[in-house]
């Protein structure tokens, strides 16, 4: 059971994260644009039970680690990703108004971009990266969250689905 | 039952947390496999992105008129007169004929200062969901290229080479957060530290508190040794505003930098530097304003009526 989800879900992942960087990246979008990776990841945990959003969050935060163009340690988004995935995961389950509403998922999912890069910019603080001025990072964060808020709601029906096809859980919104 | 789950679920938890701990202790103790694990992506996914780079390239057009929409407005009344057959040629041609007015614009740059460059496409603009500032561009190390190279743009410095692979490299952008850069101010010779500050302005610390900054100042890369990271006397920017605190111990200034960042199509990467030292003489020249034609009319009073 779990070898067959993992072979859909590998495949899955990987096709998002070349999404991501083979075409995604190609723009450069006012507010510093959007992640349809970290949508996806955040999409799929809140979709999951915390141990899988856990797992999940290992693969797709160590996929964000291998972006050549993460400035961070290897591992940090691993953590961050990790972190993420299993509280929203945790805090969504069993709460309808959130994981049986597209609304409350795209409400959450764009807190959750809000609070996972203000994460990451603290631990790349205390890891010694360099993130910018407060007001830029205010303005990257803030830009990212609110073309979540834009994006979510168009590709929330294909993640849905895909995620329903791989861990078979009719799980749709 | 439940316990049992909750245990086996916080142990999985644990694990993973602990490994990814030990991904980012072995990252910053520099293990060569991890950072080898990022080349490989690289080398992977740079096919995908130079035939991405073709594809997308009129999407990316369309959604840059739209983001510049007020800026262009004049411009868009004036192509409405156009007829649609030159329209449709034009925008075909658009890219191109941008990429090469860079191009050339290049060339005049690194000619005057006598650098040997190498000219290479934008084929992808990095994320900025990890606060970074980056391109990655169509040359790597099968062209000549080495890591801490300098890059220049049409106007100016662009950044430096972070990293470098078989047929592309990684480029930062001097207004990454990380991009620092000795620069002289022309003319005066007093020298600073430029830093980049995630946008087209970047702020300049000067090292002596006995000089003096001005707006309108312009500032060029001091030069690193062997050439690398910086060659010396690349336009960096201009002065736009100074920072004149009491407690400061030296002045600080705003800088606006010579390269236009949002509209990067070429760049070139100097791989020898000429022997001389081009001082001052690829400062960008001012713009000179159009001069207006001053018309005089003479008139002649008409005889009074007569009734």
């Amino acid at each position: 059971m779990i070898t067959r989800q993992l072979s859909i879900s590998a495949p899955i992942f990987i096709l998002i994260y070349g999404v991501q960087e083979v075409i995604v990246n190609q723009f450069r979008l006012p507010g510093g644009g959007f992640s349809i990776f970290f949508i996806f990841a955040l999409v799929w945990a809140i979709l999951s039970t915390p141990d899988v959003a856990a797992f999940s969050g290992f693969a797709s935060g160590f996929l964000m680690d291998l972006s050549p163009t993460s400035s961070g340690p290897i591992g940090q988004w691993t953590l961050i990703m990790v972190a993420s995935s299993y509280v929203i995961s945790f805090l969504g389950s069993g709460n309808e108004n959130v994981k049986g509403n597209p609304v409350g998922v795209t409400l959450f999912i764009s807190s959750a971009v809000f609070l996972t890069e203000t994460l990451f910019v603290i631990s790349g603080v205390l890891l010694g990266v360099q993130t910018g001025s407060f007001g830029q990072v205010l303005l990257t964060i803030c830009g990212f969250s609110l073309w979540t808020l834009v994006i979510t709601p168009i590709c929330l029906p294909v993640f849905s689905l895909l995620h329903d096809i791989a861990l078979d859980t009719r799980s749709k919104i | 039952m439940r316990h049992g789950g909750e245990g086996r679920s916080r142990l999985l938890l644990i694990v993973l947390i602990v490994s990814a701990l030990f991904l980012i202790t072995l990252d910053l103790r520099g293990v060569g496999v991890l950072e080898g694990a990022r080349q490989g992506t690289q080398t992977i996914l740079s096919p995908f992105q130079r035939a991405g780079s073709v594809v997308i390239t009129p999407f990316k057009n369309f959604f840059s008129d739209v983001t510049h929409l007020g800026r262009t407005r004049n411009q868009i009344e004036k192509l409405r007169t156009d007829n649609a057959k030159l329209r449709a040629t034009l925008l075909n041609r658009k890219n191109a004929d941008a990429q090469l007015l860079q191009l050339k614009s290049i060339l005049n740059l690194a000619g005057t200062a006598g650098y040997k460059v190498v000219n290479a496409r934008v084929i992808s603009q990095g994320s900025s969901q990890s606060f970074s500032q980056t391109i990655t561009i169509d040359a790597g190390t099968s062209a000549g290229i080495k890591k801490n190279m300098t890059v220049v743009a049409e106007n100016g410095i662009a950044g430096v080479v972070k990293e470098v692979y078989s047929q592309t490299s990684l480029i930062m952008l001097a207004t990454d957060p990380a991009f620092k850069i000795g620069v002289r101010i022309a003319g005066t010779q007093q020298i600073g530290i430029l830093s980049g500050r995630g946008s087209r302005s970047a702020s300049l610390q000067l090292l002596d508190n006995q000089t003096t900054v001005k707006v309108g100042d312009v500032l060029l890369s001091r030069g690193s040794v062997a050439n690398r990271p910086f060659v010396p006397g690349v336009p960096v920017g201009y002065v736009t505003a100074v920072d004149n605190s009491a407690g400061a111990i030296a002045q600080s200034a705003t800088v606006h930098l010579y390269t236009n960042f949002a509209t990067l199509g070429v760049v070139a990467i100097v791989v020898a530097a000429s022997t001389v030292n081009p001082g001052d003489a690829l400062i960008p020249q001012k713009p000179q304003p159009t001069p207006i034609p001053t018309v005089t009319i003479y008139v002649t009073p008409s005889p009074s009526p007569t009734k």
